[in-house]
C-alpha cells in the first residue's frame, strides 16, 4: 500500500513508507507512510494507541520496524542505525515526560547536549571553549533559563524542565526535531509561549510535533497528520482534518 | 453288582499297595546310593571328587544340597573309623555330627576321629554349578531364581540338561527369563551346532544388559567364523540399546535436577518474576522450610514415632505458614519502603538473608541436621535399563504439583486476579478498590511460602544446614531470568532445560565444568535475549 | 590536556584526602620502623598490615563506586576482578619461592609437584618477573571486564539483570578456580609466600613498604577517578545513570561509556587485589565468593555511593568494625552486617558522606535564602520610610 510517490523521497528530510511493526500480535503501526519536507513544521494528532510514540521510536532507532522504509534526507536508511548514530545524524527527540539530567546543573545539561565529539576520550579530555560558552549562554536566553543556570535541573518547575529539554535539543543542533506532547501539564501562558518557541525553532529546521491539545495545534497553524490504528487517517490543514468524518469518528468525536 | 464293586475296590487297593512299595523301595535304594556316593567323596583326590560331585548332581536329588554346600565350606568330614561322611559343626573340642544325606543329628565325635575332605577352587566351582542345577527344581521361587542366576554367571555345557528340565517345569515368568538366558549362555559355551548357538545369541541379545555384553564378548573369543558376525552384531545392538538407556537415565537425572531447580525457583518466579522484587533472602526461605521439616521430625521421633511416614505431610503446611509469615514480615518491615528501587531491595534482602542464616546457626548450630526419608520415599525401582529412586521420583511429582497449584492460584482464583491486576497496573487496580499494599504483602508471603514448601522437599535430598539456601540462590535467579521474567511457564521450561542441559554436559565436562559451562551459556543467552526465553514484548516492558 | 584533567580532578576535598593518604603512607611506616616497640606512638606491624588491607579494600570499593555510584551499574562480581589481580600477584610470589618449597622443585610450585605435574603450564610463564605479574594484575581483570562489558552493554543488559549475571560470572570463576586442573592450586589457592622483589615478605620493612604502596595506589586512584567523574565524560556517565535514554538520544554511545568505566573499574579492582595478596599472605578461590562482592557493595553504600570519599570511608569503617566485632562477639557479626544492609538502604540511602554533604548543602542553601531575605528586607525599608 505505497501511497507515496517515491519521487518525494530525494527532496524530503524524513520519508516513511509502508512502515509496520507489531508487538505480540498487536499491530502498533500498520503500513504507515508520510513525508516531511525540509523546514516544515508538522503536527501529528491521533487517539491513544494510534502509534504516535511507536512512530517516534522507529524514527529514532529505538524500535526496528518489521517492514517498510525510513529515510532521512532521502539517502540515509534509519532502520539500519541505532539511537546514538541517528542522534549524531541530526535528529533530536523530546520525550513526552520531560527527561533531563536531574543531578546536573542547567548549565551542565546544556554542555552535555552540545553538538561536539561524543567519544569516550574526547569527552574525557574535553575543555569548555569560549565558543561553546557563548553558545550555551545563547541557548539559556532562548529558553529563558539564564538566571537558573547553576541550579540543579531537579529543582526546576515542570515547564522549566520542558524548556530545558527543548534547549538541550537546540544545543544538539538537529536538522529534524521530534517533539512529543510538549505542552502536556503546562499552564495556558506557558503553552502559548511554547508555541512561539517552536515556531521560532522551525525557522531553521524541520520539526514534528505530536500533540493532543487542539488549541495548541491551532496556535501552530501548520499542516496536520492524523493517525489512527497505526496508519494515516487524514492529512492537511487543521480545518480540513477536523472536518474529515473519519477523524471525527475516530478522534474528535469521542 | 456288589461283587463287582468289591472286586474293583480290591483291585485298586492292590495297585495302590504295589505302587507304594515300589516307591518306598526306590526311595530307600536312592538313599542308599546317595550315601555310597557321598561317602565316596571321602577317599578321592580333587579330580575324582569333581567327577563324584558331577555324578551327584546328575541324580538331581535335592537332598545332597546340604552335603555339597558343606563340602564347599570345608565342613564335610569323614570318620576315620568307618569311612562315613558327615557334616560337622564344632562343639568345643568335639564335632557335632549331622547325617550328610538325611540331615539328622548323628551324635558327637572327637575332632581327632574325623578327617576333613579337602576342597580347592576347582572343586568349589564344580560344586557351585552342581548346586545351581539342583536348586533349579526347588519349590521355592527365590531359590530357583538364585540358582538360575548362579548358572548364568558360570555357564557350562553340563548344566544344559538340568536347565532344559527346569525350563519344562518352570511357570514363574521372572525365573523363566533368567533360565532361558542361562541356557543360552550355556549353549554358547557348549559344542552344540551353530544354528542352536545363533538362536542362543539372539536370546542373549534380546535380554540385553551389562552381563549379556560380557557373555557375548567371552563367547566371541572362542566362537568360530560362522558365529562371529552374529555375536558382533549382537554386541553392537546391546551397546546401542545401553547407550539409549544411558541417555534415558541422563534425561531422568536432568529431570530430577530440573525439578529441584523448579522447586527452588518457583517462589522466586512469584516474588521476582511477578512482583519484580529481588529477594536475595529467597534461599533462606527454602532453608527455613527445610528446618521446619527437621523440627517436625524431631518432635515426631521423640513423641509420636508411629507418625514418621506422615512427617512430610505435616511439615508442608507448617513450612508454608512459617516462611509465609517470615515473608510477610520482611515485606511489611522492609521491602514495601523500597518499591521501585530494585537494587536497594537486593541489598536489604541480602542483609535479611545474613541475619536469617546466623539466627538459624545460633539456634540449631552450624552442622548438618539429620532429616530422614519416610519409608515411601526411600529405595529405588528399575525401569528397563534405568534405576529410579523413589525420593527423586516424588520430588519431580511434587514440583509439578506445586507448579500446577500456583498456576491455578494465579489464573483461576480471585486472589490471583488481584495479584495480576496489581502487578500490571498498580494505580488502576488501586482505583478499582483493590487494596494494593495488602495484595503486595500477600503475594510476597505466597512466594515465600512456596519457597518454604520447596524446602520441605529439598530437605529430602540435600544437607540441611544454615548454608542450604546459599546453594540455591544463584541457580534460582538463573532459572527465572533464563525462562523469562513474569512467566511461570518460562520458569518451568527454564528449570527443566537447565537441569537436562547440565546433566548432558556432565559426562563430557565433569560436574563442575559442566556447571560452569551452563553458567557461561546462560550469561551468553541473556546477551542474546535479555528478557529470557519467553519474554514479554512491547511498549509496556520498556516503562 | 592531561593537566586540565588533573586540575579538574583536584577539588578541595580530593586534595585534602589525597594529602592525608600520602601523609599516612609516610607516617605509619615511619612510626612502625623507627620507634621502639614500647614507644607510645609505636604502631605494631600487625596493625600496619591490617590497615594496609583496609586500604586495598577501600580501593576496591572506590572501583565499584565508579561504576555503581556514577554510572548506575550495580556489579555483584567485583570481587572477581579483585581476586584475579590477587592471583596474578600470587603467581609471582609463588614463583619467587623457587626451590625453597617443601618439594624443593626450582621450577614448579609445590601444589603442581603434588599433583604430579611435570611441566609449568603455559599461563604460568613470565610470572617470575615482577613487572609482568604487575602488568597482568591490571590487564587480566581489565580484559575480563572489557569482554564481559562488551557483550553485556552492547545487548543492553542492565539493572538487576546485569547484577545477576555479574554474580553468575564470579560464581563460575569460583567453581573454576576450585578445580585442581585449572592450575591455580585448587581449593588451597596460593600461599606460603617467601619474598617479594627479593625482600622477605614477613619483615617489618616489607610490610611497611606494602602499606605505603597501598596508600599511594589509593591516593593515585582517587585522583584518577576524580578526574574521570569531573570531566565531561563523568557528567555523561552520571547522565547515563539518571536518564540513559536521554543520553542515547543526545548521540552518546552509552555502551562505550559504560564499557570504559567498567574496564577502568575492573583494572582498579585488580590493582587492589594485587596489593592485598602479599599483605594477607594467601589467595584462594574463596575470594570469588559472590558474598564477597556483595559485601563490597555495602562498604560503598555505607560510605556513600556517588561520592569519591564515601567508599573509602565506608570500606575502612565497616572492615574496622568487622575486626573489632569478630574479636569481641563473633556470633553477632553476621547479625550486625545484615542489619547494616537493611539500615543503610532504608535510612541512609546516600551513605555517611552523601548525607553529610546533603546537610552541608541544605545549610548553605538556607543561609543563602536568609541572606536574600535580609537583603530584600533592607531594600524594602527605605521604600517603607518614603
Amino acid at each position: 500500500m505505497n501511497t507515496l510517490a517515491s519521487n518525494a523521497k530525494p527532496t524530503s528530510i524524513l520519508y516513511l513508507d509502508g512502515v509496520s511493526v507489531s508487538f505480540d500480535g498487536f499491530k502498533a503501526l500498520n503500513s504507515l507512510s508520510f513525508v516531511i519536507e525540509p523546514g516544515e513544521l508538522r503536527a501529528i494528532i491521533g487517539p491513544n494507541g494510534a502509534g504516535k510514540t511507536t512512530m517516534m521510536d522507529i524514527i529514532t532507532g529505538k524500535t526496528r520496524p518489521d517492514s517498510g522504509e525510513v529515510f532521512f534526507k532521502g539517502t540515509v536508511d534509519l532502520t539500519q542505525k541505532d539511537e546514538a548514530e541517528i542522534a549524531q545524524l541530526g535528529i533530536g527527540r523530546k520525550f513526552q515526560k520531560p527527561t533531563v539530567f536531574e543531578s546536573h546543573t542547567v548549565w551542565d545539561n546544556l554542555e552535555l547536549a552540545l553538538n561536539r565529539k561524543r567519544g569516550v576520550f574526547s569527552t574525557l579530555f574535553y575543555r569548555l571553549t569560549a565558543e561553546d560558552k557563548e553558545r550555551i549562554e545563547e541557548i539559556l536566553s532562548t529558553v529563558r533559563l539564564t538566571n537558573r543556570k547553576d541550579d540543579y535541573a531537579a529543582n526546576l518547575s515542570h515547564g522549566q524542565k520542558q524548556w530545558l529539554e527543548i534547549g538541550m535539543l537546540l544545543a544538539q543542533e538537529p536538522e529534524l526535531l521530534l517533539v512529543d506532547e510538549p505542552v502536556a501539564g503546562m499552564t495556558d501562558a506557558e503553552t502559548t509561549e511554547t508555541a512561539l518557541l517552536l515556531k521560532e525553532i522551525a525557522k531553521t529546521r524541520s520539526v514534528v510535533v505530536v500533540e493532543h491539545d487542539m488549541g495548541f495545534i491551532r496556535d501552530l497553524g501548520v499542516k496536520v497528520t492524523c493517525l489512527a490504528e497505526g496508519s494515516v487517517l487524514a492529512e492537511g490543514s487543521i480545518d480540513f482534518v477536523s472536518a474529515d468524518p473519519k477523524v471525527i469518528e475516530n478522534y474528535l468525536g469521542r | 453288582m456288589h461283587a463287582r464293586l468289591i472286586h474293583r475296590f480290591l483291585q485298586c487297593l492292590l495297585v495302590a499297595f504295589c505302587l507304594t512299595v515300589t516307591l518306598l523301595a526306590t526311595d530307600l535304594r536312592a538313599a542308599d546310593d546317595l550315601r555310597t556316593m557321598v561317602n565316596a567323596l571321602g577317599g578321592g583326590n580333587f579330580q575324582q571328587n569333581q567327577k563324584q560331585v558331577e555324578a551327584l548332581a546328575k541324580t538331581g536329588d535335592p537332598r545332597i544340597v546340604p552335603a555339597l554346600e558343606a563340602l564347599s565350606e570345608g565342613d564335610l568330614y569323614q570318620r576315620k573309623a568307618d569311612g562315613t561322611v558327615f557334616i560337622v559343626k564344632p562343639a568345643g573340642s568335639n564335632f557335632t555330627l549331622i547325617d550328610a544325606v538325611t540331615g539328622d543329628a548323628a551324635g558327637e565325635e572327637a575332632k581327632a576321629a574325623l578327617e576333613k575332605i579337602k576342597v580347592n577352587n576347582g572343586l568349589r566351582r564344580t560344586i557351585r554349578a552342581a548346586l545351581g542345577g539342583l536348586t533349579l527344581m526347588s519349590p521355592d521361587t527365590g531359590v530357583r531364581l538364585q540358582a538360575a542366576n548362579t548358572i548364568l554367571r558360570t555357564p557350562s555345557a553340563d548344566a544344559l540338561d538340568g536347565l532344559d528340565a527346569a525350563l519344562a517345569a518352570e511357570t514363574d515368568g521372572t525365573v523363566r527369563a533368567v533360565l532361558e538366558k542361562a541356557r543360552a549362555a550355556s549353549v554358547l559355551v557348549s559344542d552344540r551346532p551353530v544354528d542352536e548357538k545363533k538362536a542362543a545369541v539372539a536370546t542373549v541379545v534380546e535380554t540385553g544388559g551389562r552381563d549379556s555384553l560380557s557373555l557375548l564378548s567371552a563367547a566371541l573369543a572362542t566362537a568360530d567364523e560362522s558365529l562371529r558376525p552374529d555375536i558382533e552384531a549382537g554386541i553392537t545392538k546391546i551397546e546401542d540399546r545401553q547407550a539409549l538407556w544411558a541417555a534415558g537415565q541422563n534425561v531422568w537425572y536432568g529431570l530430577s535436577l530440573g525439578s529441584v531447580l523448579l522447586l527452588a525457583a518457583i517462589g522466586l518466579a512469584i516474588t521476582f518474576g511477578v512482583m519484580g522484587i529481588i529477594n536475595m533472602a529467597h534461599g533462606e526461605m527454602v532453608m527455613l522450610g527445610a528446618y521446619t521439616t527437621f523440627v517436625v521430625q524431631q518432635i515426631i521421633r521423640t513423641s509420636f514415632p508411629g507418625l514418621f511416614d506422615w512427617s512430610l505431610a505435616i511439615a508442608l503446611p507448617l513450612a508454608f505458614l512459617v516462611t509465609g509469615v517470615v515473608g510477610l514480615a520482611i515485606e511489611r518491615g522492609i521491602i514495601r519502603f523500597l518499591y521501585g528501587r530494585p537494587l536497594e531491595t537486593l541489598l536489604a534482602t541480602w542483609g535479611v538473608s545474613l541475619i536469617l542464616q546466623q539466627a538459624v546457626r545460633s539456634i540449631f548450630g552450624p552442622t548438618n541436621q539429620e532429616v530422614g526419608n519416610p519409608s515411601w520415599m526411600s529405595g529405588a525401582f528399575d525401569l528397563g535399563g534405568m534405576t529410579i529412586t523413589w525420593n527423586r521420583m516424588w520430588i519431580i511429582v511434587f514440583s509439578l504439583a506445586v507448579f500446577a497449584f500456583l498456576l491455578f492460584l494465579l489464573k483461576r482464583t480471585p486472589m490471583g486476579l488481584q495479584m495480576r491486576a496489581v502487578t500490571q497496573n498498580r494505580r488502576m487496580a488501586s482505583s478499582m478498590g483493590i487494596r494494593t499494599p495488602w495484595v503486595d504483602a500477600l503475594t510476597f508471603a505466597l512466594g515465600s511460602g512456596i519457597a518454604g514448601i520447596a524446602g520441605v522437599a529439598l530437605s529430602q535430598i540435600d544437607n540441611v544446614s544454615p548454608n542450604l539456601g546459599q546453594g540455591y540462590i544463584i541457580d534460582s535467579f538463573m532459572v527465572v531470568v533464563f525462562g523469562g521474567v513474569g512467566n511461570l511457564w518460562g520458569t518451568l521450561v527454564g528449570a527443566f532445560t537447565l537441569g537436562i542441559l547440565n546433566k548432558f554436559l556432565e559426562p563430557y565436562a565433569g560436574a563442575v565444568l559442566g556447571k560452569i559451562l551452563v553458567l557461561v551459556l546462560i550469561i551468553l543467552f541473556i546477551q542474546k535475549r535479555p528478557r529470557g526465553l519467553f519474554a514479554l514484548k512491547g511498549r509496556a516492558v520498556e516503562a | 590536556m592531561i593537566t586540565s584533567f588533573v586540575l579538574k580532578a583536584l577539588d578541595r576535598n580530593i586534595v585534602w584526602v589525597t594529602a592525608l593518604l600520602l601523609v599516612i603512607a609516610a607516617l605509619v611506616p615511619a612510626l612502625n620502623l623507627m620507634t621502639a616497640p614500647d614507644h607510645p606512638l609505636h604502631i605494631p606491624t600487625y596493625i600496619v598490615s591490617l590497615v594496609g588491607k583496609y586500604l586495598t579494600y577501600a580501593l576496591l570499593a572506590l572501583a565499584l563506586d565508579l561504576v555503581w555510584g556514577f554510572c548506575g551499574i550495580l556489579s555483584l562480581g567485583h570481587a572477581a576482578f579483585f581476586a584475579l589481580g590477587g592471583y596474578a600477584m600470587g603467581m609471582y610470589l609463588m614463583r619467587q619461592i623457587g626451590a625453597r618449597g617443601s618439594y624443593g622443585n626450582p621450577l614448579l610450585p609445590d601444589f603442581m609437584v603434588f599433583l604430579n605435574w611435570k611441566e609449568l603450564p603455559w599461563f604460568w610463564y613470565g610470572f617470575d618477573m615482577f613487572w609482568f605479574a604487575a602488568l597482568m594484575a591490571v590487564l587480566v581483570p581489565g580484559l575480563l571486564g572489557f569482554v564481559f562489558g562488551w557483550f553485556a552493554f552492547r545487548s543492553r543488559v542492565n539493572g538487576v539483570y546485569l547484577s545477576i549475571i555479574t554474580q553468575a560470572m564470579t560464581f563460575a570463576l569460583l567453581l573454576a578456580f576450585f578445580r585442581n586442573d585449572m592450575g591455580f592450586g585448587g581449593n588451597n589457592g596460593l600461599t606460603d609466600f617467601k619474598d617479594i622483589l627479593g625482600f622477605n615478605i614477613q619483615s617489618n620493612g616489607t610490610r611497611s613498604a606494602l602499606f605505603a604502596a597501598s596508600a599511594i595506589a589509593l591516593a593515585l586512584s582517587l585522583v584518577i577517578t576524580s578526574g574521570i567523574v569531573r570531566s565531561k565524560y563523568g557528567k555523561v556517565l552520571i547522565g547515563v545513570r539518571d536518564a540513559e535514554s536521554r543520553t542515547r538520544f543526545l548521540g552518546y554511545r552509552v555502551e562505550h561509556m559504560k564499557l570504559f568505566a567498567f574496564t577502568v573499574s575492573a583494572m582498579m579492582a585488580g590493582v587492589a587485589g594485587a596489593l592485598y595478596v602479599p599483605q594477607v599472605g594467601i589467595i584462594n578461590p574463596g575470594e570469588f565468593e559472590p558474598a564477597n562482592s556483595i559485601e563490597v557493595v555495602i562498604w560503598t553504600a555505607v560510605g556513600g555511593r556517588g561520592t569519591l570519599i564515601g567508599p573509602i570511608v565506608g570500606a575502612i569503617l565497616v572492615n574496622g568494625g568487622k575486626s573489632i566485632f569478630t574479636a569481641a562477639f563473633p556470633e553477632f557479626w553476621l547479625f550486625a552486617l545484615g542489619g547494616l544492609f537493611v539500615v543503610v538502604t532504608l535510612f541512609l540511602p546516600r551513605g555517611i558522606v552523601g548525607t553529610a554533604r546533603q546537610v552541608i548543602e541544605r545549610r548553605r542553601e538556607y543561609r543563602k535564602v536568609r541572606q536574600a531575605e535580609a537583603a530584600r528586607a533592607i531594600a524594602a525599608e527605605p521604600q517603607a520610610a518614603e
